[in-house]
């Protein structure tokens, strides 16, 4: 591949001249919008999702995890083979991918990068609260998250009322909890009881009892609560596996069956938003990329730099969105891992701003403590 | 003294149980031994069921794979049958039966609850099916035996048992000038290198580097399983030294002269008696049975204990009793799920596990639904013990186990669950009343809150009383 190091990053100001032309609230800012996060734990790897093509040293250190029937996005870069839907959305211009980013988090441990993806921080463990949950805060959007998990995961915490969907095998009698409800006394007791009356305040739809095995149920339920303009604005999924240091192969690999399961979610969520999937973007977060080597067992090791998979009408165009830093040793970080060249911070800030019509400026400093993300809503999103 | 230090340090009185005169002693006394495993049905050793774990792998992979490759359906079906004929749907059920027999009979479960603190220190998370063969028998043949030991001695027989050494990874970790190393151009895999810094010893409060970590997985290069057509992945661990990195290695500014297989129980001695090491591992047991976020002064006597008696962890678990004692009165911790239905098996004597002559298997059939109960209950309430997420473990803050799902499953289990669960002798209220008085200092409270239900005995009746009882601020934590 002939791509060099190029700067995607200019070019922002001649669009600001013209939206400066529009009043603030159009018709699209009064619909709401829906940020939706789908977290690739274990380390997704940037160069198995969106695989340069043709490059000899890639080939070279990945014998044994070369990918086949790549399908086209540009002529710089492909997209694995599972990511069907991405694919059919790119077409029309409703998918697109931010490559060689990551958290500025170079430690590759699993369990600090993913609490830094999810707080945001510098620091791991320093932060309690998630990136997206002090973005609804600072939007004032209280009541509007849901994950799509048993847990409430960290990146939503922070805001307060947040639901989480999971079903249970069977009905749970809401004024049980009238019964205790009072008995949760002192500050000690103030998290269950916050918890509480997230429950007793759940939509209908959400108090049913099923199968929570059926991811297929749980994006649906999802999707239906996402078009609902007084449901949730947020919703965050959680997937797992991507950890792939054995076997890790190539287009039928244990990374590709991850791949698939994004796949299936995002192909859930696509159809059964239906209109209201032009007001939605959908964007991966992960701890980190993976090492441009294959190792003993036909995996990777962790690395650093991955990429970002974006889906839904919100987004500008379909591209692949990159400062390419080049797979060279020389241009690698520590001269193994594809590097991070943009901050994915800084596409998750402008997400925000786009989705909770927010200023990207205060929320960088509300939830990112001034951190200097660029503002890429312009070349990234419909704003 | 208030009766919560029974389920602080404990899982509670049974009506059998007595309260003591002495609580602190009652629990000191637990730690000496090791109470043997009570559980009257099957308990295989490590190497039956790694040899199962190699039967059930090699006729998938070496056998149906091959015979079937044109089949999808008949593939399918052979697998399934498989997965009978080697228990593969059946251990991991038997072994939470083990294990929560134990929690509810043992006559010092003070000592259990360090044993479940401990499997979960040196967790092992969901991969391959480690949880359907090797996890249990881990813990109970690995972290058991050592609970009497030193913490070094832990480490060293956790680092190279077979099922913590197939988690992460380290049998396919090649010192890259080793002899293997250099014929078939292998390298290292840092995984378990990185867990033991970072989640078994000296966490990263140590401040390691990358260059650390790289290190310390040449000294581990070739502590790995014996490969064999037959047995593939399941033969035992040894030491290879022709996938050993050769040469010295420094971690942490210690130098490792070469020295092949000795290099690791040098670098585990010092890893494990490293001062940031014992500090945060008294931090995270002061967390497990005291508080969130325990204080300086909470972990302080903890770390003398352990530098006193250079990490014995009988002295070690005396201390942290000592301060969960003294703290009592005055901190809450929240309980987990798994923990939380020990203690309302123990305290309201319910009919988990199955007996161990139902529990019975004959390889010749799915393991029936009273077989699965435990386990499905377990993971509905989000606490399947074996299948952590990842290699830390489960959390102990109670901010990741408070969620609107995660208390509903709790609220479900109590009212739909659990009076199906209540032996038919101990269905009355004077029966309950008894069990909270048993347990609780403000059980006229409690019992005030389920009085309106006090006459019916139906399912639908028990899930009101146990639905509110369970639920309580006082039930979910201590």
């Amino acid at each position: 591949m002939n791509c060099t190091r190029r700067n995607f990053l200019i070019g922002g100001s001649t669009t600001l001249f013209l939206s400066g032309y529009f009043p603030k609230i159009s018709f699209a800012s009064m619909q709401k919008k829906n940020l939706i996060i789908i977290s690739l734990r274990g380390g997704m790897d940037g160069l198995t999702a969106v695989p340069v093509i043709g490059d000899k040293r890639l080939k070279k250190l990945r014998k044994k995890l070369i990918l086949e029937d790549v399908l086209n996005l540009n002529s710089d870069f492909g997209l694995h083979p599972k990511l069907e839907i991405f694919h059919k959305l790119w077409k029309k211009n409703q998918a697109a991918f931010v490559h060689a980013t990551n958290i500025p988090y170079t430690g590759r441990s699993h369990f600090d990068g993913q609490n830094l993806m999810e707080t945001g921080a510098h620091i791991p463990y320093k932060e309690k609260t998630g990136w997206l949950g002090r973005g609804l805060l600072a939007s004032n959007i209280t009541g509007k998250g849901l994950a799509i998990s048993l847990p409430m995961p960290l990146l939503l915490r922070g805001v307060p009322q947040n639901n989480n969907f999971f079903p249970s095998p069977d009905f749970v009698e809401k004024n049980l909890i009238d019964q205790i409800y009072n008995e949760f006394k002192g500050e000690h007791n103030e998290l269950i009881k916050s918890t509480l009356d997230t429950i007793r305040q759940r939509p209908l739809s959400m108090q049913i009892a099923t199968d929570s095995d059926d991811r297929k149920k749980l994006a649906l339920e999802a999707a239906k609560q996402l078009k609902d303009q007084s449901g949730p604005r947020v919703a965050v999924f959680d997937l797992d596996g991507f950890d792939t240091h054995t076997a890790q192969g190539g287009v039928d690999g244990a990374h590709a069956d991850e791949l698939e399961e994004v796949n299936k979610i995002v192909t859930i969520l696509h159809e059964n938003l239906g209109q209201a999937f032009d007001n939605t973007l959908i964007l991966t977060l992960t701890e980190f990329g993976r090492t441009i080597k294959q190792n003993g067992g036909y995996g990777t090791e962790h690395g650093y730099g991955s990429a970002i998979l974006m889906a839904g009408g919100l987004l500008k165009k379909s591209q692949v969105y990159t400062d390419w830093p080049g797979l060279k040793k020389k241009e690698l970080f520590e001269g193994r891992d594809l590097n991070s060249t943009i901050d994915s911070r800084a596409i998750y800030n402008s997400a925000m701003s786009v989705c909770f019509n927010q200023d990207p400026e205060f929320l960088r400093k509300e939830v990112f403590w001034g951190d200097a993300l660029p503002d890429l809503s312009q070349e990234l999103f419909k704003i | 003294m208030s009766l919560k230090f029974y389920r602080r340090v404990a899982f509670g009185l049974s009506l059998k149980d007595k309260q003591d005169k002495d609580p602190l002693n009652w629990a000191l006394n637990q730690l000496d031994t090791i109470p043997d495993l009570l559980w009257p049905g099957t308990i295989s050793t490590e190497k039956e069921l790694r040899k199962k774990y190699g039967e059930w792998v090699y006729g998938d992979r070496e056998v149906l794979r091959k015979k079937f490759k044109n089949d999808k359906h008949a593939y399918k079906k052979a697998k399934d049958e498989l997965r009978i004929k080697t228990g593969e749907r059946y251990f991991e059920l038997n072994e939470h039966a083990i294990r929560h027999y134990q929690t509810k009979y043992s006559k010092q479960p003070v000592f259990e609850r360090f044993w479940l603190f401990w499997g979960n220190h040196f967790a092992i998370s969901e991969k391959d099916f480690l949880a359907e063969f090797s996890t249990g028998p881990y813990q109970r043949e690995i972290i058991r035996p050592n609970m009497v030991k030193t913490f070094e001695e832990m480490v060293q027989s956790v680092t190279t048992s077979w099922c913590m050494i197939h988690h992460l990874d380290n049998s396919e970790s090649f010192g890259p000038n080793s002899k293997k190393g250099m014929e078939w151009g292998e390298t290292i895999n840092e995984n378990h290198a990185r867990e033991l810094l970072e989640l078994h010893t000296v966490s990263p409060n140590a401040g390691y580097t990358q260059e650390d970590v790289i290190q310390l997985a040449y000294i581990m290069t070739g502590w790995a399983h014996k490969w064999s057509r037959k047995n593939l992945e399941t033969g035992d661990i040894w030491f290879d030294q022709e996938m050993h990195q050769k040469g010295d290695k420094v971690v942490l500014g210690i130098k490792y002269k070469n020295d092949a297989k000795r290099e690791l129980a040098k670098v585990i001695h010092d890893l494990a008696t490293h001062p940031i090491c014992i500090k945060f591992v008294s931090t995270k047991l002061c967390r497990h049975f005291i508080t969130d976020e325990p204080t300086e002064e909470m972990i302080k006597p903890v770390i003398e204990a352990w530098n006193k008696s250079n990490g014995k962890l009988i002295e070690i678990h005396k201390a942290v009793i000592r301060q969960a004692y003294k703290y009592n009165e005055n901190t809450h911790k929240f309980h987990p799920p798994e923990i939380w239905l020990m203690q309302l098996s123990r305290m309201f004597d319910l009919n988990i596990p199955l007996s161990s002559d139902k529990m019975n298997y004959t390889f010749k059939s799915k393991p029936n639904r009273k077989q699965r109960q435990l386990s499905w209950i377990l993971r509905e309430i989000g606490h399947s013990p074996y299948r952590a997420k990842q290699p830390n473990g489960w959390s102990d803050f109670e901010v990741d186990w408070v969620s609107p799902e995660l208390l509903l499953r709790r609220l479900w289990f109590a009212s739909v669950e659990l009076p199906i669960l209540i032996k038919s002798g101990n269905r009355s209220h004077d029966f309950i009343l008894a069990c909270l008085k048993n347990n609780f200092e403000d059980f006229e409270n409690m019992a005030s809150l389920i009085e309106q239900y006090r006459f019916g005995t139906l399912d639908y009746d028990l899930g009101r009383k146990y639905g509110v009882i369970c639920n309580l601020p006082g039930v979910l934590k201590v």
